[in-house]
């Protein structure tokens, strides 16, 4: 009860802040023949709740690792990532399962959807790793799809789904196990402009209703503009952190 | 992830490759049904001799001679007969015998041999003095009356073995004593019967002239019922009670040979269960007599037939060794598939154990339906060499309930160990190199 006052709160006040990503000195170098690539050389920066960030940078700069480590997807040369107050460059396999479990979302570049799945069953797949009754499953997912607009495609498999509505699935899927933080790689990037922008609102208004961190990599700068935060990444290193005022 | 999704999302994904699980499971199927028809047909083999050694008499029974038993030390195996020494085989014996940890029933018995005499017929019978008390026990099969009663007094009771009716005949005209239909013409309930052992009373000889003892008297008997030639090799005999028996001795010592007062010639010892006879029988043994069981030849040669059994079970194993490694592949084939799939459900939250799961619930399937349907192939088949084709080589399949369930856990087990190590594989994938897989 008292928690979730406090998160309440720390959504409603500017004042009162409660930092949800921190990540500290962070180093990743690859080890490619005898060359030693230094995907990332020393990033620091850190997200508040509730905030909407996104990593822009030019091809190769080093947003994608940044936000697979962060995920916890691979592991960092040095420095810390501290999510919800854990220390993710510590986790084993297993506690990064569960550490996913419980706080993280993803939304792919290229939908990741199982093809033999339809929309709904897509989205309450996840749920099925938690041990949720079906029932109970298809009900959330059912829910999830109405929110991104998509009561009218239930049923449809992603082979029989436009670009644009794949990757709404792909929201609702990141979303449906109502994680703390969600991480996008390129969410937008196999799609056209137009639907780019749509699913972009979409995203974005979803996060803010339901106050989720968001992290979200794109080469795309316009993109900048739907979000709270912009880090910019060039050679492994963060050049510039713009902070926008939220625009509502 | 309940057990339910798991083996739902297991089916789905083994359905999803129809073709390719049709042929795995197809692959275990065959292996299954090779293994089992092989030791059903082991399994018949070892029947069909057990029933070749029941004919030859109880599988409970030990019979102990009163010759003695050569040295057991040095002739572990093979009995050695010493006809030269015999010993003796008493009362004392027997209650020695009852003793012996194993054993049910202990009957002491003599063998004489008498003419049964009816009218104007006559028949040559082979008379088992039995300890009626304890005969019942040992498996003699009536076709008609009953056993012969402990004897009380001066009657004598017999119970015919099974060939006697028929062999009467006359002594003056060696005609037999069946009438057209082939019925003999002495019955239990009509005929009287006298019994003697001196052939004179029999065959009128010419006087030899020599010193001519006094004729053997003749006894009249009860016969009381008549063995069914189901008994086997006990069936053959006429019994009487053994008191009755050695009564009888004392009056005509000169015409019953190989009789001796007090001794007995041969002793059955019926133990509780087969599992009991060899031992009892090594017990005997050591005590010095000469024992022998129908057991422990049926050992004997069943213990020859375990090696052709194994090599039978060899050869049904090499199939499912082969369909084993089928699985084996196929899973491996399906990981390599479904890579980017296992990176997806690990970043949405799948556990390590999970993903094994589901990988060794699929191997499991295939081996339970391979099992299953290989199953179904071997009882189709072992009806089919029942009936068809080895109806008459003496050769049978047998499927019994412990095979059938065991060769269905057989498949499933094996199927999970062919699933272990593509499991494994799956397990370990990073979840980003899945992912970044295409
Ligand atoms: N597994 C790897 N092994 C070796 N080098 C790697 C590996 N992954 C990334 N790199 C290198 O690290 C650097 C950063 O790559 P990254 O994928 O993070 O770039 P990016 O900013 O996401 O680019 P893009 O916008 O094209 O997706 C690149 O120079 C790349 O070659
Ligand atoms: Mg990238």
């Amino acid at each position: 009860m008292e928690q979730a006052y406090e998160i309440a709160g720390a959504a409603a006040s500017t004042t009162k802040k409660e930092i949800i990503i921190d990540i500290r000195d962070l180093k990743k170098t690859y080890r490619v023949g005898s060359v030693n690539v230094h995907a990332l050389s020393g990033i620091n920066f850190s997200l508040n709740r509730g905030e909407i960030c996104c990593v822009v940078g030019r091809s190769g700069s080093g947003k994608s690792t940044l936000l697979n480590l962060m995920a916890g997807l691979e592991g960092p040369t040095s420095g810390e990532i501290v999510i919800a107050r854990q220390h993710v460059e510590k986790m084993n396999q297993s506690e990064l399962i569960l550490f996913r479990q419980q706080h993280v979302g993803f939304i792919f570049q290229s939908f990741n959807l199982m093809p033999y799945y339809t929309a709904l069953e897509n989205v309450a797949f996840p749920l099925v790793f938690r041990g949720m009754s079906k029932r109970k499953r298809m009900k959330l997912a059912r829910e999830m799809l109405c929110s991104v607009g998509l009561e009218t495609h239930l049923k449809h498999k992603p082979t029989q789904m436009s670009g644009g509505q794949q990757q709404r699935v792909g929201i609702a899927r990141a979303l449906v196990t109502n994680p703390e933080i969600v991480f996008a790689d390129e969410p937008t990037g196999n799609l056209d402009s137009k639907t780019s922008d749509e699913v972009m609102n979409l995203i974005c208004d979803i996060a803010r209703t339901q106050n989720k961190t968001l992290v979200m990599v794109t080469h795309d700068p316009n993109m900048a503009a739907f979000t709270d935060k912009a880090v910019h990444l060039l050679d492994g290193q963060v050049v510039k952190i713009d902070e926008n005022t939220r625009e509502i | 992830m309940s057990i339910k999704d798991m083996l739902s999302i297991a089916a789905m994904n083994l359905r999803r490759r129809k073709l390719r699980t049709f042929l795995t499971v197809l692959g275990m199927a065959i292996g299954t049904a090779s293994i089992v028809v092989m030791v059903s047909l082991g399994i018949g083999m070892q029947e069909v001799t057990k029933e070749i050694f029941e004919g030859y008499g109880s599988l409970t029974l030990i019979n102990v001679y009163n010759y003695s038993y050569q040295d057991p030390s040095q002739t572990s195996n093979s009995m050695v007969w010493s006809s030269g020494s015999e010993v003796t085989l008493d009362a004392k014996k027997v209650d020695e015998f009852k003793r012996i940890p194993g054993v049910q029933a202990v009957m002491p018995l003599v063998q004489v041999y008498g003419y049964l005499k009816s009218g104007q017929y006559v028949s040559g019978i082979q008379i088992m003095g039995v300890d009626a008390a304890s005969a019942e026990q040992f498996g003699f099969v009536l076709d008609q009356g009953r056993l012969p009663n402990t004897s009380t007094g001066s009657n004598y009771e017999l119970t015919l073995g099974n060939y006697v009716l028929y062999n009467f005949y006359n002594p003056k005209t060696y005609r037999q004593a069946v009438d057209n239909e082939g019925n003999p013409r002495v019955s239990l309930d009509k005929s009287r019967f006298q019994l003697t052992f001196d052939h004179r009373n029999i065959y009128e000889y010419e006087d030899y002239g020599g010193e001519s003892t006094p004729k053997g008297k003749m006894y009249k008997v009860n016969v009381v019922g008549a063995l069914s030639q189901e008994g086997g090799m006990n069936a053959y005999y006429t019994l009487m009670d053994i008191n009755a028996l050695n009564r009888l001795y004392r009056e005509n010592k000169d015409n019953m040979y190989g009789l001796e007062t007090g001794k007995y010639q041969e002793v059955w010892v019926k133990c509780e269960s087969t599992d009991d006879v060899v031992a009892v029988q090594e017990k005997i043994n050591s005590m010095g007599y000469a024992a022998y069981s129908v057991q422990e030849g049926l050992q004997t040669q069943q213990e020859m037939q375990r090696q052709t059994q194994m090599l039978l079970g060899a050869i049904g194993g090499v199939a499912l060794l082969v369909a084993a490694i089928g699985i084996m592949n196929t899973m491996m084939m399906s990981i390599y598939e479904r890579t980017k799939e296992i990176g997806i459900i690990k970043v949405l939250g799948c556990r390590m154990g999970n993903i094994a799961g589901l990988f060794l619930t699929e191997s499991a399937f295939i081996g339970l339906i391979g099992g299953a349907v290989g199953l179904g192939v071997s009882y189709a088949l072992s009806y089919v060499l029942n009936t068809q084709i080895m109806e008459t080589a003496g050769i049978r399949s047998i499927i019994p309930l412990y095979l059938s369930l065991g060769a269905v856990v057989f498949s499933m087990g094996v199927a999970l160990i062919s699933g272990m190590y593509p499991a494994f594989r799956a397990m370990r994938l990073s979840a980003l190199t899945a992912i970044r897989a295409e």
